[in-house]
């Protein structure tokens, strides 16, 4: 392989990045990489495991994780921590109940070092069911307001069944990642 | 600066020379982070290299890792082919050995997956979907053999679950009660509709127009609840010894800590979490799933009320898939039948229930 080629390779993999979606299981993770990826959402199962989506986005090619959320398959969570440029944060924002399980996993996730460059996404997901809490409120009780002053997040409203909010989410994902390593751009 | 042409848009010197010096610094520092990051990958990378491999700094090293992974993958997929191509002979040889020769396989292929996943940072888009894909056909053929090799037991759960009858004290109708959740850190979530903490009594709910939205069943003991009509979410939690019949949930069903209980549901995903010894009648559009959960029993949908065939059709779930048979027990990802679960036997089965109150109950909340 001549030099050249090979840096014209590595400057491609340079417009790719790695975004990681993790959240409880039920959140709707699977949910909304299909509906970004225009893909029919009518059925999907409980993730087990996990699925990987290479999506084109603007001019960068995404590479998204989508890894399963269910209690016992938590633990592999951590296999894929590595070279995450993104962090998308997925919240029920119907289910109440298990709000307390939410922000415990989150703030296990942002104690982790491997995760400290990445720009973190929070999808209040569900907004189109009656009873879902607002994008304020989840924020409320996830204590966004005390994360670390160097991570850049944001919170968005979403309905993966409508697709409201999926596109403000991940262009503000991508523009501060896209900040962050391609200054220029 | 031009994009999508391959190598033209390298940053060059002129390029430099045309811009003010303001931006010629925003430059240089991108490309300082450009190289840096860079140098990260190839170290983390490096660092993740078998020791075997020589430490080297120049260009080259990335694609040696891939290569060392292809190799690490390849041995791997070998040893599982030959010791797939053994279990037919196993079968006929030492039967008694092939479950556990077959539970060897999996985890074996589970521990190839971990590879990839561990991997995958650095390794190009193709070689990450292209080990998937193996992986998966491996998991194919570990199923396939199974259902060729072991003998198809009927799985039976001697203590049937059965809801005793108690007296309905009184047929409760529209009787929701909202609660205020507390959070740990003292928000206080606003009120979601549900039955809650109830011994011994009947609720009806029928979901209509603006209605709909996600509902809660939890703390329960010995109730029956019938609901109708279509709604967005279920959530279930905390019921002992209690009947559940439900018309339509177009979002999905979540349950847990539940024993001795039937169910009777409809949704487009159902997740089981902690249930003993409690029966599932289900039409579900994807695979069910349980966690953490014993003598659970799963047959097909057998309510009945009027107009519940519409109400199925608008909802999407119109169509008998087969389903509710294709369930996924998260504690036991293994190809071999999950000692969990099981299939209810027609004979064993609940009769048809129809709920014909659904239509006398009021509406709205
Ligand atoms: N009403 C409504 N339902 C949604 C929305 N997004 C997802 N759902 C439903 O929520 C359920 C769970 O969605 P999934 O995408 O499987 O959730 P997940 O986060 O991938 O779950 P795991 O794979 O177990 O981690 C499904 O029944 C979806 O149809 C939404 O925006 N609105
Ligand atoms: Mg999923």
């Amino acid at each position: 392989m001549g030099l050249l080629s090979i840096i014209r390779k590595i400057k491609r993999k340079e417009k790719e990045m790695r975004i990681l979606m993790v959240g409880l299981d039920n959140s709707g993770k699977t949910t909304i990489v299909m509906k970004i990826n225009g893909e029919d959402t009518s059925v999907i199962s409980p993730t087990l495991g996990f699925n990987i989506k290479t999506i084109t986005y603007q001019k960068y090619t995404l590479n998204i994780w989508d890894v399963g959320g269910q209690r016992t398959i938590r633990s592999y969570w951590r296999n894929y921590f590595e070279q995450t440029d993104g962090l998308v944060w997925v919240v029920d924002s119907s289910d109440l109940r298990r709000l307390d399980d939410c922000k415990m996993e989150l703030d296990n996730l942002l104690k982790e070092e491997r995760l400290s460059g990445a720009s973190l996404l929070i999808l209040a997901n569900k907004q189109d069911i009656k009873g879902a809490l607002t994008p304020t409120e989840i924020a409320k009780v996830l204590n966004l307001e005390a994360m670390d002053k160097t991570r850049h997040w944001k919170i968005v409203g979403c309905s993966a069944y409508t697709g409201e909010g999926l596109l403000e989410g991940f262009d503000w994902l991508v523009q501060d990642i896209a900040s962050r390593i391609y200054v220029l751009d | 600066m031009e994009d999508g042409n391959g190598g033209q848009n390298l940053p060059t010197k002129t390029l430099d020379s045309d811009l003010d010096p303001n931006l010629q610094k925003k430059h240089q520092s991108m490309l300082d982070r450009l190289s840096a990051r860079h140098q990260t990958r190839l170290d983390s990378s490096l660092t993740r290299l078998d020791s075997s491999l020589t430490r080297r700094s120049d260009l080259s090293n990335s694609s040696e890792s891939t290569s060392s992974f292809l190799s690490r993958f390849s041995d791997s997929k070998r040893s599982i082919e030959s010791q797939l191509a053994e279990s037919r002979q196993i079968a006929s040889s030492d039967p008694a050995r092939l479950k556990s020769h077959l539970d060897d396989i999996s985890s074996s292929i589970s521990e190839l997956e971990k590879l990839v996943a561990e991997n995958s940072y650095f390794l190009p888009s193709y070689e990450v979907r292209s080990s998937l894909k193996t992986i998966s056909d491996l998991r194919q053929n570990v199923e396939s053999l199974t259902a060729e090799l072991v003998p198809k037991k009927k799985f039976t759960f001697k203590n049937k679950a059965t809801a005793k009858k108690e007296p309905p004290k009184e047929l409760e109708i529209e009787k929701s009660n909202s609660v205020s959740t507390k959070t740990s850190n003292n928000f206080v979530i606003r009120d979601s509709p549900g039955f809650r903490n109830k011994a011994n009594e009947i609720f009806e709910k029928k979901f209509r127009g603006s209605d709909i939205g996600e509902f809660t069943l939890s703390d329960l003991d010995s109730c029956e609840v019938r609901l109708s009509g279509c709604f967005d979410a279920l959530f279930i939690n905390r019921l002992k010894n209690c009947r559940i019949y439900s018309g339509p949930v177009t979002g999905s069903v979540l349950i847990e800590d539940v024993e001795d209980c039937i169910f009777v549901l409809a949704s487009h995903q159902i997740r089981i979490h902690l249930a003993k010894r409690s029966d599932f009648y289900l039409r579900v559009r994807s695979r069910p799933i349980i966690e953490d959960s014993n003598g659970v029993r799963f047959a097909p949908y057998c309510l009945e009320y009027q107009g519940i065939e519409d109400e199925l059709e608008a909802a999407g779930l119109g169509e008998e898939t087969g389903n509710w048979a294709n369930v996924d027990d998260f504690k036991w990802l293994r190809a071999v039948q999950s000692p969990n679960w099981c299939l209810l036997l027609e004979n064993e089965r609940v009769e048809k229930v129809y709920v014909a109150n659904l239509e006398t109950g009021n509406e709205g909340s």
